[in-house]
């Protein structure tokens, strides 16, 4: 019996990759603002602390996504 | 100038040191294995990463004056307009055929966990009040 194709997808396949690449760091900078944004409400006195700390929190995720969306340098 | 601008601007400084350092290193690795391409790439990439890391510290310092939406509108608008421009300079520069794609990406993520390792320490070396003095 012959194969018959169904579907067929054209198209990069890394593209996907970026994706994955945008969406994890997206996730995890939006729960570290969230609670934040939850810390400075419960303690507002603790703002400027919560602030700098949120910020070690953002680069450390942002990392990721700045590795993620540098691979087609090496991987297309 | 309060503690956390002092925080920042330790963090900058030391940050543009360090990332000046592996633009070297990176020049001089990239000179060795690829010629005057290796260098170009090298540097290319050490400045994107120069860029993109200050433009987070630098969201936060400046946010960091304004009111609490104002902070997370800098902070978070800063980062999408950040991600955006970072694609679209991957796409204009990866067609280039006078780069280097591996020499770009290595001194990119050197360059990124290096500050990250600066971020860390310059962090937990700060003493930051619990009440702003501004």
């Amino acid at each position: 019996m012959d194969a018959t194709n169904i579907a067929a997808l054209s198209g990069n396949l890394a593209v996907i990759g970026y994706g994955l690449a945008a969406v994890g760091p997206g996730i995890g900078v939006g729960l570290v603002v969230s609670k934040t944004i939850e810390s400075i409400a419960r303690q507002p006195e603790l703002a400027a602390r919560l602030q700098v700390t949120m910020w070690l929190g953002i680069a450390f995720t942002e990392a990721l996504a700045l590795i993620g969306l540098a691979t087609p340098f090496i991987f297309v | 100038m309060n503690s956390v601008a002092n925080l920042f601007s330790r963090v900058l400084t030391l940050g543009t040191i360090l990332i000046s350092a592996i633009a070297l290193i990176g020049s001089l690795i990239g000179f060795f294995a690829f010629g005057s391409r290796g260098v170009l790439s090298a540097l290319i990439g050490a400045g994107m990463a120069a860029i993109f890391v200050s433009l987070t510290a630098g969201s936060v310092w400046i946010g960091s004056k304004l009111s609490l939406a104002g902070f997370f509108g800098v902070v978070l608008g800063g980062w999408l307009v950040k991600l955006l421009s970072f694609l679209v300079l991957v796409v204009l520069l990866r067609k280039n055929s006078d780069i280097v794609g591996g020499v770009i990406f290595f001194t990119l993520v050197a360059a990124v966990l290096g500050s990250l390792a600066v971020d860390a320490w310059v962090f937990t070396r700060s003493r930051i009040p619990l009440i702003s003095s501004d």
